[in-house]
């Protein structure tokens, strides 16, 4: 039986030329996306933008929100929410978590190896300025052993997939990726929302994130620890990720406290309670490194608590993630992960990177100025997709301004070729159209790796836009990792 | 693990502020719905001189008109003891609290908050404020009735109902004083007939008025009013109900969690207990109202006070006497959020 063409929410939708996440597998796995896609268009747009306006009120009723302070009062906004999941098949997922986990394994290996004997330095595989000069880089933690040798316990490594629908990674997130509230509260929202277009659907569930965060932050306790305290410390109410804190110390049953409630004394770390001081053991901290320790950091922080390094030192406290990490996740160390790879496990890396040119480098600087209009620009310093220049989209002025920032100071900057980011149908002004999204994985890494099914897939709201930064714009989605089809 | 201090805290004032703001919106709702009869715009300077706000009211407002006493209290941010800031503040505790609290409290809250944020001029005009104050009031009930549904019975819980009681021994002491109020502010003394009706009012306002019938079928003698309201066992917003209650949850926490630092409240509440006991042999109650209401306001304070040190970490605050005319308490800036 055909349904009038008015009411197929997908009648009009056109992909065309990008690889899209509800349409663009071929060969067992195209009946998979089928079912989805026939229920999907079966709905018509009035309904899809009825359920999204509900679903956008609840998120604001449920303080779902980040938070925008001014000097009179608070103003909460929520994330942008698309309605239409993005999917990942079994097969898709089983190569993305296996590739993040080998990716993350190499970096804390490689943190490792920088803090104690800078092998690799000595071996010539990366330029000893890049690491040492790094502003990221702590000589503070040189000879620090964190436990399981896990310096990275919580990563989020940024994916895109080419035209050719491969995935390739953009970047590492080492430092304290956020997001993973929304993979969760994403799902719950639409569990509620679209009951129907799940039904009989076998995704894998997400919402024990909190408990495996718990398990694998205990895994690394300072040793003779048995049953650690773990708190999870945040700047407080003002931070505008406040949100993902509760959200974390909720769902791992653990205290989220701020500076004020922290204390070290004689090397080790407790908190105030109504019963006085209590041992703290982990530290699952949203306080950037330098603003953790007054002690042996930023002096001005009101933030941190003096003393935290010690502990850590004194091996009475363990940080997630460890100080230090940034050097890892730097946009120009990137360009060297598929190198430390092979370097330390001796295998292939399993995803591959974007191909990058370091400006900091003679060829790569050479190449990008050659080619600026082709290229993507990136500062290497910045994150949240400040600064980016996107060369086929620029004018010449902008381009011209561009290779003099370059020119100013090549260190700063890497280029990569412009990636024709996969598509996935977005509800946009009601209509139904295509729309850029990248992806973001969670590692947690104890003794060993765990990564949550799917990850945060971001989507750039402006049409022809390739940045899904919520800072320019972009919103989420939920992502749907199928479960293995019964063969 | 034990509860964190600020959690503690931030459980005390949320609870008292939603309370704050009940009672308030409970007694302009009454006034508004069965005060009739009387001048708009002249009788409403009592219920700045309730609060001991005058000073505050003069800098901003001057003349004590129906409009704008009903400004400063119910929509006023500047004035920390307003049903908005109330709110306001109640929200900000339970932001800080989202990690512990149950997710039905603060989703309550935010949506009776966000609700409340849409009000209007028009809602505060004298054929809708009833109505406005009947929903605050209404919404301030749920968040309570929701703790009392979710909310976990550990130490936090107990801290809640402090909080709660707290507040209300203080707001129902506080409108046993109406009368000295309304005297002061140059209001005329009413006649007996008009008596009747006063008490009435103020029974109403504590939400006492169908309680008190049924116990005194006669109806509204004064002292028989301010005795059940001062030490009535039974009635849940009596100021003797809310003490019990007081001693309750600190004998929980000394007793039941080996708190021992409980004692030195326990032994402030039993001489408050014993004040309200002798305060109740009193024959002629009705004309020692202020000063007995004084004395619970400075014994409330000095409680709270002894809370912030045993158990929230407070410095010791500084050994001056309390003012002789309390406005309400506020949180201490260095823990407040607002």
């Amino acid at each position: 039986m055909t349904e009038p063409a008015a009411s197929r929410s997908l009648s009009d939708y056109d992909p065309k030329p990008f690889f899209c996440e509800l349409t663009g597998r071929t060969g067992s796995e195209a009946a998979e996306q089928e079912r989805i896609r026939k229920r999907l268009d079966g709905m018509d747009t009035a309904t899809l933008m009825r359920r999204a306006r509900e679903a956008e009120n609840e998120l604001f009723n449920l303080g779902i929100t980040f938070t925008v302070y001014t000097d009179k009062d608070a103003i909460d906004r929520i994330l942008p929410f698309d309605v239409i999941p993005r999917i990942l098949t079994a097969r898709e997922w089983r190569h993305i978590e296996t590739g993040v986990t080998q990716r993350v394994k190499a970096l804390n290996l490689f943190l490792w190896d920088i803090y104690h004997d800078q092998k690799i330095l000595k071996d010539g595989l990366i330029p000893p300025e890049l690491v040492l000069g790094n502003g990221n880089y702590r000589p503070e933690m040189i000879g620090l052993d964190p436990p399981c040798g896990t310096y990275i316990h919580i990563n989020g490594t940024d994916i895109v997939r080419n035209r050719e629908g491969a995935f390739q990674v953009l970047e590492d997130n080492g430092r304290a990726p956020s997001g993973v509230s929304y993979v969760v509260e994403n799902r719950h929202l639409m569990q509620r929302a679209f009951p129907d277009l799940m039904r009989g659907l076998k995704v894998r569930p997400v919402s024990d994130y909190g408990e495996q965060l718990v398990r694998k932050l205990s895994e690394v306790a300072p040793a003779g620890i048995d049953d650690p305290s773990i708190v999870l410390l945040s700047p407080g109410v003002y931070n505008s990720a406040y949100f993902e804190h509760i959200f974390l110390a909720r769902e791992m049953g653990v205290p989220l406290v701020e500076g004020r409630d922290l204390i070290v004394e004689n090397d080790k770390v407790f908190m105030r309670t109504i019963s006085g001081l209590q041992a703290v053991h982990v530290i699952y901290r949203r306080i950037n490194d330098d603003f953790l320790d007054p002690e042996a950091f930023n002096k001005e922080s009101m933030l941190g608590v003096a003393g935290l390094m010690r502990a850590a030192r004194k091996g009475n406290l363990t940080l997630a993630n460890a100080i230090g990490t940034g050097v890892a996740d730097d946009k120009a160390v990137y360009a060297y992960v598929p190198k430390l790879i092979r370097y330390y496990l001796s295998e292939d890396p399993i995803l591959e990177n974007v191909e990058t040119h370091i400006c900091g480098t003679k060829e790569g600087l050479a190449f990008t100025l050659a080619h600026l209009a082709e290229l993507v620009i990136k500062p290497v310093g910045e994150s949240g997709g400040y600064g980016i220049v996107v060369g086929p989209k620029a004018s010449q002025i902008e381009l011209d301004a561009c290779r003099r920032q370059i020119e100013a100071d090549p260190a700063n900057f890497i280029s990569q070729p412009m990636i024709d980011l996969s598509v996935c149908p977005t509800l946009v002004d009601g209509q139904v159209e295509p729309r850029h999204v990248d992806l973001r994985p969670y590692a947690v890494t104890g003794q060993s790796t765990w990564v949550l099914p799917g990850g945060l897939s971001r989507v750039a709201l402006k049409r022809g836009s390739l940045i899904v930064n919520s800072s320019q714009g972009g919103g989420t989605k939920d992502t749907w990792v199928l479960e293995e089809a019964a063969s | 693990m034990s509860l964190l201090s600020r959690y503690a805290e931030d459980l005390f004032w949320l609870a008292r502020y939603i309370e704050r703001a009940s009672n308030l919106a409970r007694i302009i709702e009454m006034h508004m719905a069965y005060d009739r009869g009387r001048d708009e715009d002249v009788s409403w300077a009592w219920l700045v001189a309730l609060h001991s706000d005058q000073e505050r009211f003069a800098k901003s407002y001057g003349d004590a008109s129906f409009a704008n006493v009903i400004r400063f209290y119910v929509a006023d941010l500047g004035n920390s003891g307003s049903v908005r800031f109330s709110l306001r503040a109640a929200r900000e505790n339970a932001r800080a609290l989202r990690a512990v609290i149950p997710t039905e409290m603060w989703n309550h809250l935010n949506e009776f908050y966000n609700r409340f944020l849409i009000v209007t001029d028009s809602d505060l005009e004298p054929i809708r404020l009833w109505r406005t104050c009947g929903q605050i009031k209404d919404g301030c009930y749920a968040q309570i009735g929701v703790a009392e549904s979710t909310l976990y019975r550990d130490e936090g819980w107990r801290f809640f109902r402090l909080g709660l009681m707290f507040e209300r021994a203080d707001q129902t002491s506080r409108l046993l004083d109406v009368k000295f109020a309304q005297l002061a502010t140059g209001m005329e003394a009413t006649a007996q007939a008009a008596d009747a009706t006063f008490w009435s009012l103020v029974l109403r306002s504590a939400a006492a008025y169908q309680a008190f019938l049924r116990l005194e079928h006669k109806g509204g003698d004064p002292n028989r009013v301010a005795r059940f309201l001062l030490v009535n066992a039974s009635h849940p917003r009596s100021v003797a109900y809310s003490v019990m209650q007081i001693q309750a949850m600190l004998h929980d926490l000394g007793s039941g969690y080996g708190h021992r630092q409980a004692r030195f409240a326990q032994e402030k509440v039993e001489v408050l207990f014993e004040l309200l006991q002798s305060a109740a042999q009193e024959p002629d109650l009705v004309t020692r109202l202020h000063e007995i209401n004084d004395n619970i306001q400075r014994s409330l304070i000095g409680l709270t006070d002894e809370l912030g040190q045993r158990f929230f970490g407070a410095a010791p605050p500084d050994p001056t006497p309390p003012p002789d005319e309390a406005p309400s308490q506020t949180q201490s800036q260095s823990q407040s959020s607002t």
